[in-house]
């Protein structure tokens, strides 16, 4: 019984160590602003190989910009999202409310496979955040629109103004 | 039979007459014999690369959710490491068991076995835990998700449970219920559920999903683990039995309840079985084929013939006494450490017998050279065994047989206090002391020569119970 | 996760202004929109069972805007609102409205209303139980892959193409023209409920203010009738929303904050492309 106890409180202490030394390596450089833990990697409950946290909506705190972009600018910076792989992080730059720039400020490194799928990943993700035509989509779901508000709506730019 | 060994086959002092000439032509290779503490380092050092794993492939843990998961992680790659060491520690490797000994061997096979089912129980927890908290899901639905999305994690969890179930069944308490046979076989479902374990390792787990170096490593693990099993555990038995070919030569009673059985074969000198060791027996009837049982060599074996004498404590022992000539037998080993090897040849040797133990030590007193001293310890006269070959050894190499014989309440004092070995063996403290009996006469042995002097490294002693 | 989806599809083909049905484009499906309850309404039918079916699918919207619209003086709800008609007088599918109305208030704790600011109105539910009753009577006619979208409110059914589920794209509340992200299935109803077109129209029913907590909810589902009955309820609910959405069999959420925060339910995933 006394080996029994020593086992166990030698693993935890151990495992209590090594964690320990991890988690003073701070996560990654980035202008994370003030934050609790990142949004849950996504795909945790239904794909086959957890991905990298998904982007939709990378948690934007409400930030301010810093003083260096041009007025009517905002710059809006997520917070870090602790993945399975590393930590991913992402910086928006708008415009009167439109994004105009995405920047990956984090993104996991630490294996050859981790920057080959960011490479990807990443660039089609910035490219599909800003335009609409290169998601590919059959229908736009939004709040109702009047007759009048569709003429701008991004659905009637899919009918292709058979309407 | 009385013509087969009851003569003291080879004097130590006459070592050149009897030698059988073919002996000389097989040089033997020396022996890897390496010091426990030499393995349990390897092992260690194996472990701390298992973490190096770990550590190289995490940058940072931040937050509950992601200790927990690391948590999980560390636990489940010591798991699957350990797991392997277990299989290894069992794969009767020659010198595992020359250098530890099977009985030791078995011991840390059964510690480490508890502690592995619990890593392997606390790393699923904390794996189910730690993505719950990441996801911000409830406990019970993570573990549903992790069941029947991630890939072959319900698989590995059936191999958890297998294991537990296993290891459940091999506490004490279970043991003593079942026969040992029925125990035995199911632990062979320890197997099963690694192999049902090994793929999630890769499809989920973290360090291995992305790095082919660290894949390659541990599928070369398993796989050498697996070869050493496979050959040392079924090939080698198949060609010792082939180029053997044992067979019962003949049974002979030595005391009631006590049988030694003769098993004849070809060149067994192959085998290279040293005094004291003993093998693993698998007779060939209907009713014994499915189970080997280990039973000490009781006399210097013979290119020929080895003798093994075995008392009937109950279902496989009492069966041997009907064993008709000519069954054929499947001898593993010989196993045990439990030799005069590491001796240095001038000191004198005690040599202390209790009750069955008498089995290996009465090879040992045949053939070791030098002043030998053998104290033979019964509750009855009637329980000694080989008392005229014994007593023929003696006056052949002028050595000394104390027969001590008695229970302890009807003697009114203990015959192994250290008081009384003083007496009988001179010079008792500076001897090599080879000790075979029951645990409870082995105790007390071992507590009466440490307190007449003697340091542990000088006492040397198996246990048959493991 | 899906397959990914070819690189060709809608929106590729320039659409011919002039003439008042979609173009039928080289997969063999046909687009079009039609004016009616005061939004669009966006078809993608296949062409054979479009060219046949449509035009009586329209009728029948037509006749459903004309029996349910609060706005038009001498519709049934109108009336019964008024105290003017009995429901044994009006419509029989307005009894059944009004019986899936009861019970997505029962379901919702009663966030989900008939009478949000006090008159008569059912059409938190009318338009997706419309919606999803076109794209019924469009499979009747024989179709098993279309997509029916009225004003914002989806029902989609089979695929967009061979092997190629919908993909159907969720207007962003605080960024006009960009998306926030993009669900796709086969069998899919999505309803979004928010304030970027019309401003603060849906009301806390408990409290009478207006629900500002979210700038816009899309609820997932099977069913455009209860997904889009729920997605105003949710409105209204605020950030209470997730919770219930999540206590919701095949149901899932997807919320952006009026802040711009975004929130989803734990299944949401399994929808998002």
């Amino acid at each position: 019984m006394r080996r029994a106890l020593l086992a166990i409180a030698g693993t935890a202490a151990g495992l209590v160590m090594l964690l320990s030394f991890k988690s003073h390596t701070a996560p990654g450089g980035g202008t994370a602003t003030a934050g609790g833990p990142g949004p849950p990697p996504a795909g945790q409950g239904s794909s086959a190989s957890p991905s990298p946290a998904g982007l939709n909506g990378a948690g934007s705190s409400g930030a301010s910009g810093n003083g260096t972009v041009s007025p009517g600018t905002r710059v809006v910076t997520g917070n870090v999202a602790n993945t399975a792989y590393g930590p991913v992080q992402v910086q928006l730059t708008l415009r009167q409310s439109k994004i105009i720039k995405v920047a990956i400020l984090e993104q996991p490194t630490s294996t050859n496979e981790d920057i080959q799928i960011g490479n990807f990943a990443f660039p089609k993700l910035i490219r599909e955040t800003l335009s609409v035509q290169s998601a590919r989509i059959d229908m736009v779901s939004g709040a109702s629109y009047t007759s009048k508000g569709y003429v701008q709506s991004l659905q009637s730019a899919l009918d292709g103004g058979s309407a | 039979m009385a013509g087969f060994v009851n003569h003291p086959a080879t004097s130590p002092n006459r070592p050149a007459e009897r030698q059988d000439p073919r002996r000389r032509t097989l040089p033997a290779p020396a022996p890897l014999r390496p010091r426990p503490e030499l393995v349990l380092a390897v092992i260690g050092s194996g472990a701390l690369a298992v973490l190096a794993l770990w550590w190289q492939d995490t940058p940072s843990v931040h937050g509950l959710g992601d200790w927990l998961t690391n948590a999980g992680r560390i636990l489940g790659l010591l798991a699957g490491y350990g797991v392997v060491v277990l299989v290894a520690l069992m794969a009767r490797l020659p010198p595992l068991e020359q250098g530890i000994g099977a009985d030791r061997l078995a011991r840390w096979h059964a510690m480490g076995g508890r502690y592995v089912v619990g890593l392997v129980v606390s790393h699923a927890l904390l794996i189910t835990w730690g993505y719950a908290v990441t996801a911000h899901a409830n406990v019970v639905r993570q573990a549903g998700t992790l069941l029947t999305s991630y890939p072959d994690v319900l698989m590995a969890t059936v191999g958890a449970f297998l294991l537990s179930g296993v290891g459940l069944v091999s506490m004490r308490a279970a043991r003593r219920r079942m026969r040992y046979e029925t125990w035995y076989y199911l632990h062979f479902y320890v197997y099963l559920a690694i192999a049902l374990a090994f793929s999630h390792q890769f499809a989920a787990g973290a360090e291995f999903v992305s790095s082919l170096p660290a894949r390659t490593a541990w599928s070369a693990l398993y796989l050498t683990v697996a070869a050493l099993v496979l050959w040392y555990r079924v090939i080698t038995v198949v060609r010792q039995a082939l180029r053997h070919r044992l067979r019962v030569a003949g049974l002979r009673g030595e005391a009631p309840g006590v049988v030694s059985v003769y098993v004849g074969g070809a060149r067994l000198h192959e085998l290279r079985a040293e005094p004291g060791q003993f093998f693993r027996w698998r007779f060939l009837t209907r009713d014994l084929w499915w189970s080997s049982h280990p039973y000490s060599l009781s006399a210097r074996p013979r290119p020929d013939l080895l003798r093994i004498t075995v008392k009937d404590l109950g279902d496989h022992s009492g069966s041997l006494g009907r064993l008709r000539p000519g069954t054929r037998v499947i001898a593993e080993g010989p196993y045990g450490a439990f030799t005069a090897r590491h001796r240095q040849p001038r000191r004198k040797v005690l040599l202390l017998a209790g009750g069955v133990g008498i089995t290996p030590l009465r090879t040992m007193f045949e053939t070791l050279p030098g002043e030998v001293t053998l104290v033979y310890r019964a509750s009855s006269a009637s329980d000694i065994v080989f008392r005229e070959e014994l007593d023929a050894i003696a006056a052949d190499r002028g050595a000394t047989v104390h027969y001590l014989i008695g229970a302890r309440a009807r003697l009114g004092r203990d015959p192994l206090s250290a008081q009384q070995l003083k007496t009988l063996v001179p010079g008792l403290h500076r001897r090599d002391v080879y000790l075979c009996g029951p645990a409870g006469m082995t105790d007390t042995a071992v507590a009466a020569l440490r307190a007449a002097g003697l340091p542990r490294r000088r006492i040397h002693h198996e246990s048959f119970e493991f | 996760m899906p397959d990914r989806p070819r690189r060709d599809g809608p929106g590729q083909r320039r659409a011919d202004p002039s003439r008042r049905a979609g173009p039928v484009r080289d997969d063999g499906r046909l687009r079009q929109a039609e004016h009616v309850m005061g939004t669009v309404f966006s078809f993608d039918v296949p062409a054979d069972v479009g060219a046949e079916a449509l035009p009586s699918v329209l009728r029948w919207l037509h006749w459903a805007d004309a029996t349910f619209s609060p706005y038009a003086a001498d519709s049934d709800v109108s009336r019964l609102g008024r105290g003017e008609a009995a429901l044994s007088e009006c419509a029989a599918e307005l009894a059944e409205v009004l019986g899936l109305c009861a019970e997505v208030r029962a379901l919702s704790g009663g966030y989900f209303t008939t009478t949000p600011g006090g008159a008569f109105d059912p059409s938190g539910l009318v338009k997706g139980w419309a919606i999803e009753r076109a794209a019924a009577m469009l499979r009747a006619a024989g179709s098993r892959n279309h997509s029916v979208n009225g004003g914002g409110d989806v029902q989609c059914a089979g695929e967009a193409g061979p092997r190629r589920p919908w993909r159907v794209g969720i207007a962003h509340p605080l960024r006009a023209g960009e998306l926030a992200t993009v669900v796709t299935g086969r069998d899919l109803a999505v309803a979004t409920s928010g304030t970027a077109e019309r401003g603060p129209h849906i009301v806390d029913p408990h409290t009478g203010r207006a629900a500002t907590a979210l700038a816009s909810i899309t609820l997932v589902g099977e069913h455009l009738t209860t997904v889009d009955a729920y997605a105003t309820a949710a409105f209204a609910m605020g950030n209470a929303a997730r919770d219930w959405i999540e206590s919701l069999e095949g149901h899932e959420a997807f919320a952006i904050t009026a802040s711009g925060a975004v929130w989803q339910t734990e299944g949401f995933a399994a929808y998002a492309a």
